[in-house]
């Protein structure tokens, strides 16, 4: 008896830290590009909680009205918002680089106007109400060694990987992504080495908007979704930025799989409604205490 | 300026003051709530314009201190303890500034966007956790017991917003104290070099900043009469300020008063209109990227003579060359 209460218990841990690291992938996801576009264009992007509350409602809009399954349209949902990103990127851009006093404040004032303006159409247009992406694929659970790992999340997980995988042999093996990774380190040096900054900015805030609009599809599918649901997924990146530590990449990995072990930890043993409060508190204590990251990576702050 | 001319600007004050004075007398009761409303964000804004705009802080959580003010009268008047309005004041002000002391410690030593995150982070933490804990009661929140006079709360938010501006008026436009912050805005390093102590003035602008918005939070309680978490202490309070600011005039004396007067006006005739409050966020959010990239000095940069005044940003260190100006 004791020892089978006592599998149980494992079991439960167990299947408790299988959701947070699946969930985790994602959060990987959109918080790359975040980083990476926080250290191109200096600017905390306020708006990347909306991108993913904006590519939840793609998902949910390419079904309703296309009767398209959302995970076939990722592809154009990745083309829609890098377009959409195109079209920011040279505002947040114009602003951060203004001579006029302090571009810094100015743009994070501009990011946060351009996430409220979002949120509001959206709440206009599609209300309170919350909904859910509708897919075809991955709907059953897989059953490994005793534990259940709904479809739904491997998939999300499995894209995330994928995807940021991609990004990161980008970043790391082309040309282009050499000239990316020189403008996070040192703008002026970047540019005397011919390095177009302007461009590159542009492209990574693009980039990063159609991975941030495609992985707001995959939480639209595992986690119902409001029009108002942005500012805490902005948080959720601002914790995954903060906890890696500013261009730090291998530290947004451990960071995005760390708070979704956080969050499910604390949602199995503590309560669902502890869990934002939580994970804000950590992030805060983390801020104080190491505001390189907790790898000790980051840049200074 | 000649004798006319004051004693002109002298009758015109005078008006103004008799106008302002006898509001609850002509308004009616619509417009006398809308200007209640407008005191109170007027001071809320002129509050948040301390750390924001004087010393170059953006606090995201400023929803906290209006929260912590509301609850503790909340809280005080409850029929158990039944204290009076007034003696709850000052308990929700030492509670904030207290608060303010012991995070801004820390906190202020993060610069720019960290400390908008940490600041954001640390509200919506406590806005959880007022939905949780026991004495708050949770998301069913607290009624205060009702003390109808619309007259009173409107003397009281103005009163409370007249104090507000005169404070923030005096100690940082015409005190050494105000060059202090002001400096440290600018460059932090210089101004420490020049002795300065800046951890020191920066706590000190915090807590100012922060004790204001519990003096507001304690009457808007009383006035509402029921609080909940998400009506005292949500990031839409934090936003209303930024935004109120902003669009007023970040760093100026008066400005954001401005803005939060137009804004608010703006928000109850969209709600009387429309009755939805959604396409305001979006008109506001619109404003704000609007304002950023085509008028970074907020409205009272467009009303001439006040730039004559030298009060926007003489001290910023990258002045707009004069004829990029127009």
């Amino acid at each position: 008896m004791q020892t089978c209460r006592g599998g149980a218990l494992v079991s439960l841990l167990f299947q408790t830290l299988v959701n947070g690291l699946l969930v985790g992938g994602l959060y990987i996801t959109f918080s790359i590009g975040f980083s990476l576009a926080f250290g191109v264009l200096d600017v905390v992007d306020f708006a990347v909680g909306e991108w993913v509350m904006l590519g939840a409602f793609a998902g949910i809009g390419a079904k309703s009205w296309f009767g398209i399954d959302p995970f076939i349209a990722l592809p154009a949902v990745f083309v829609i918002f890098a377009a959409a990103g195109s079209l920011v990127a040279p505002l947040i851009y114009r602003v951060r680089s203004s001579t006029y006093a302090r571009p810094a404040l100015m743009a994070l004032a501009f990011t946060f106007g351009l996430a409220t303006l979002a949120r509001g159409t959206m709440l206009s247009a599609v209300g309170f109400d919350p909904r859910t992406v509708h897919t075809g694929f991955a709907n059953g659970t897989l059953s490994v060694v005793g534990l259940e790992i709904p479809g739904l999340r491997l998939a999300g997980f499995v894209f995330a990987i994928v995807s940021t995988g991609l990004f990161v042999g980008f970043l790391y093996f082309t040309r282009t992504g050499l000239a990316i990774r020189a403008v996070a380190q040192d703008k002026a040096n970047a540019g005397l080495m011919g390095v177009n900054v302007k461009r590159i900015s542009m492209l990574v805030y693009c980039i990063y908007a159609g991975l941030t609009g495609m992985a707001g599809v995959l939480i639209g599918a595992i986690y119902a979704v409001t029009a108002q649901v942005g500012p805490q997924y902005a948080l959720l990146a601002f914790f995954v930025v903060v906890v890696a530590g500013l261009g730090s990449v291998l530290g947004v990995f451990v960071a995005g799989l760390l708070l979704g072990v956080i969050q499910a930890v604390v949602t199995v043993y503590i309560g669902p409604s502890y869990t934002l409060g939580i994970v804000f508190g950590v992030l805060f204590a983390i801020l104080l205490v190491s505001p390189r990251g907790i790898l000790g990576r980051g840049m200074a702050v | 300026m000649s004798r006319a001319s004051l004693a002109a600007r002298v009758l015109v004050l005078a008006a103004v003051a008799v106008l302002v004075l006898t509001v609850p007398g002509w308004a009616g009761d619509y417009w006398t709530r809308i200007l209640t409303g407008v005191c109170m964000w007027a001071g809320l804004a002129l509050a948040w314009n301390v750390l924001g705009g004087y010393a170059g802080y953006i606090s995201f959580g400023h929803a906290v201190f209006f929260g912590i003010g509301a609850y503790a009268t909340a809280l005080l008047m409850q029929p158990g303890r039944h204290w009076n309005f007034f003696l709850t004041l000052p308990v929700g002000v030492a509670a904030a500034a207290l608060l303010a002391a012991v995070v801004g410690w820390p906190t202020l030593k993060l610069r720019g966007a960290y400390f908008a995150i940490a600041t954001w982070a640390l509200a919506e933490a406590i806005l959880q956790l007022a939905t949780v804990v026991g004495f708050t009661n949770g998301s069913s929140g607290l009624v205060i017991p009702s003390f109808a006079s619309s007259s009173f709360f409107y003397y009281a938010m103005l009163v409370a917003a007249v104090l507000t501006f005169l404070t923030t008026y005096t100690l940082l436009e015409r005190s050494r104290w105000g060059y202090q912050v002001k400096a440290l805005r600018d460059d932090e390093a210089t101004a420490r070099s020049v002795g300065i102590d800046t951890t020191r003035v920066k706590i000190q602008a915090y807590v100012l900043s922060a004790a204001i918005p519990a003096v507001f939070g304690a009457i808007d309680a009383y006035w509402i009469t029921f609080i909940n978490p998400q009506s005292v202490l949500s990031a839409d309070i934090t936003d209303q300020m930024v935004v109120m600011v902003l669009i007023g005039g970040l760093g100026h004396a008066w400005g954001p008063a401005l803005g939060a007067a137009l804004l608010f006006v703006v928000n109850r005739q969209f709600v009387a209109e429309f009755g939805d409050t959604t396409s305001y966020i979006a008109v506001v959010g619109a404003l704000v990227a609007l304002v950023v990239l085509f008028l970074p000095d907020g409205l009272v940069s467009l009303i001439p003579g006040v730039r004559r005044l030298g009060l926007v940003r003489r001290l910023l260190p990258w002045p707009r060359p004069e004829a990029e100006r127009r």
